[in-house]
């Protein structure tokens, strides 16, 4: 840190961190002036360095046979609802509120037993450690924790359903012009200028080009739309979300569609015969770096996805190749990791 | 296995969900898919008229048949005219085409829709009859087309799209299935219709053409003789592959596992470079190996040390030979961790 002498070595100074971002519920500030919010899933936060930036885009390139995608989407816009950030939705089915219905709710305290803290409920041993005062001790009222975990088995409550703050759109009769012009007024009525962060909203848009939506056949509209989307995000400091089918678009586009997004993540449905718990895998492929040239390098970039006691989603890196039991070759030789049979390559 | 298919589609829906929708594809190869149609038809029917299904009606959406047919075959499987308020069959009157067969239009059970194009005035005829059938209350009905291939031909893939996904999660409806000839289309109107399915049954020839062989011959075979594969998408994101053989018979069609060496129990070992299975010998000798410190119990206060080479005993128990790594190390060492074993 540079000292109040007269004669500075350089002419940048740090910036302290602006207070009233660490005291915004659900946004947490992170390294280079980035903002975060959370996923709604502890392990991903962890793993993309402290949640989704602010002002990014998140791809997910669904699996035509796995649902975990939808998963992904209720943890995220549950997490905007709790921490009563604007979201705007939109779903491809006639019928997108239904979809709200299926929120979890946070976790309970009584029922939260974390994993990694079982030292700490043990009576008989007490630890006198020098660090502890270091280490998260205080459960925080769930509203204002940074990421909830959620319990996927129970409902959202009704009073994180503000009617002001939540917005569904069906994008199945309607036109990219349209849908793009629903984002952009949803966004300007959220944004603030000024000095305070805020956050403009988050805005979920689930299988973007399923063959019922009337755009399918415009491929560089879709383009287009993606890229303006990205635009008015990342200039109303908002998070946006779209899952897409890509095994449906052809692989140029699906490429280009790769290519514009921020942070892109990939699911795969599971063949395997054994592995009993885990219902599937998410591959990160790009995680974005706001305000830096320095890209983020994964120790892994295939993640299994569980169900800790059926309620809650867990994210595990794998430790050994996944095996395809329908013909039982591996996906990894003994050196390097092969390409797979069918999906792309899974990297460790 | 077809019958668990049929079983996925009689349990029909959970509130709140999609309901399950069958895809059977085929190609011009093996053009079977008619035969599996009719016999996951007549398995749900069967389902229906006991009662034991979600569903307490059908529509059958006639694109390629005439509805005479599917009378005669519900008739054949034992519905007599009592119960055949519980089916339905809609024929599309099909572009260009004059009567169909000897179809009455008012014969009971059958209605004919004309417009070939407007799918959302067919999803709505659907939607009506179905409730027709099962009253207006929450009872559920299953819908059969007879081929999306045929409704492809008039409307775009969106549209059909739309009408899938709109009957699928309609909470009327309990589950569907159809047809679809995949060398038609191209891939992407059949990676489409795959993605509004939850189960793909594909149709795939069982012999392989060689060289020299009579391609009429196995055109033959391939009539009669033929693999279903099946791939199930489980509520949960995992999916379950099936293969059967479906041989068609004078009485219908059946299914047989297939016995040969695909269905081997698959092992979840990797298959890598070394060999990590023990052969018969070696399994035996590892068992007659005593281990380290069992021989105390026997032998009261012999400890043997352990020696710079291996050691040999007799060749007819199993031996554990420890080879150390360097010679030159003194053996009365005091950080020698090899002090205690005992071998």
């Amino acid at each position: 840190m540079s000292t109040t002498t007269k004669a500075r070595t350089s002419s940048f100074s740090r910036n302290p961190l602006a207070g009233p971002t660490s005291q915004i519920p659900g946004l947490k500030p992170g390294p280079n002036g980035a903002v975060f919010v959370s996923s709604g899933i502890p392990d991903l936060d962890r793993i993309l360095g402290g949640g989704f930036c602010l002002g990014s885009l998140i791809m997910v390139m669904e699996d035509p046979e796995a649902p975990h995608h939808m998963l992904l989407l209720r943890n995220f816009m549950a997490q905007g609802l709790l921490h009563n950030q604007p979201l705007l939705y939109g779903s491809s089915s006639k019928d997108p509120k239904g979809f709200l219905g299926t929120l979890p709710n946070p976790m309970s305290p009584k029922d939260d037993k974390p994993r990694d803290r079982g030292t700490e409920q043990d009576k008989d041993l007490r630890i006198a450690w020098q660090y502890k005062k270091y280490s998260r001790e205080n459960q925080l009222d769930s509203n204002h924790e940074f990421c909830s975990t959620f319990d996927l088995r129970k409902p959202l409550e009704r009073q994180y359903f503000g009617g002001k703050h939540v917005d569904c759109v069906s994008t199945q009769d309607l036109t990219l012009d349209i849908l793009l012009q629903r984002c952009s007024t949803f966004l300007a009525q959220n944004s603030r200028s000024g000095s305070s962060i805020s956050c403009g909203g988050r805005i979920a848009i689930q299988s973007f080009c399923a063959p019922q939506c009337g755009y399918i056949d415009k491929d560089w509209d879709m383009l287009a739309f993606i890229k303006s989307l990205k635009g008015l995000v990342r200039a109303s400091n908002a998070v946006a979300i779209i899952t897409f089918p890509h095994s449906l678009l052809s692989s140029s586009f699906s490429k280009r569609w790769q290519h514009l997004a921020d942070t892109l993540l990939s699911e795969l449905a599971q063949l395997l015969t054994g592995y009993q718990e885990m219902v599937g895998f998410l591959g990160i492929h790009k995680v974005a770096r706001m305000n830096t040239q320095v890209p983020l390098v994964l120790e892994a970039t295939t993640f299994s996805i569980k169900l800790h006691k059926r309620r809650s989603l867990v994210l595990e890196c794998l430790n050994q190749a996944p095996i395809d039991g329908a013909s039982g070759t591996s996906y990894g030789t003994s050196s390097s990791c092969s390409t797979s049979t069918k999906q792309g390559s899974l990297d460790f | 296995m077809a019958e668990s298919t049929c079983r996925v589609l009689r349990d029909g829906a959970l509130e709140g969900e999609l309901a399950p929708a069958l895809t059977i594809k085929d190609s011009i190869l093996t053009p079977l898919s008619f035969h599996v149609f009719d016999y996951v038809l007549s398995q749900l029917s069967s389902y229906v008229l006991a009662g034991k299904s979600q569903s307490s009606g059908m529509v059958i959406v006639a694109l390629t048949r005439s509805p005479s047919y599917y009378v005669n075959m519900l008739n054949s499987g034992g519905i007599d005219g009592v119960s055949m308020d519980k089916w339905h069959v809609l024929l599309q009157k099909l572009k260009g085409c004059g009567q169909i067969g000897s179809c009455p239009d008012s014969s009971s059970g059958v209605t004919v829709f004309r417009d070939v194009r407007n799918l959302e005035k067919l999803f709505s005829a659907v939607l009506e009859l179905g409730k027709g059938i099962v009253g207006q209350g929450k009872d559920r009905f299953c819908i059969a087309i007879d081929s999306v291939t045929e409704l492809l031909r008039d409307v775009p893939l969106s549209s059909l799209a739309g009408l899938l996904s709109n009957l699928r999660s309609h909470e009327r409806v309990s589950s569907l299935f159809w047809l679809l000839h995949s060398d038609i289309h191209n891939t992407s109107t059949n990676a489409a219709v795959e993605y509004m399915s939850s189960i793909v049954a594909s149709v795939e020839s069982t012999a392989q053409l060689k060289s020299g062989q009579q391609g009429l011959f196995l055109l033959e075979q391939n009539l009669r003789k033929a693999k279903l594969r099946m791939r199930l998408k489980r509520r949960n994101g995992r999916v379950r592959l099936m293969s059967e053989e479906i041989h068609v018979e004078q009485s219908g069609v059946t299914f047989t596992s297939i016995s040969s060496e695909e269905s081997v129990a698959q092992t979840l070992v990797p298959k890598v470079h070394f060999n990590l299975q023990l052969s018969e010998k070696e399994q035996l000798d590892r068992s007659k190996v005593v281990l380290p410190f069992e021989h105390q119990e026997e032998q009261n206060g012999v400890a043997t040390e352990a020696e710079k080479s291996g050691m040999t005993e007799n060749s007819s128990r199993g031996e554990i030979i420890y080879l150390r790594d360097s010679d030159d190390e003194r053996p009365d060492s005091d950080e020698d961790p090899d002090d205690d074993l005992d071998i």
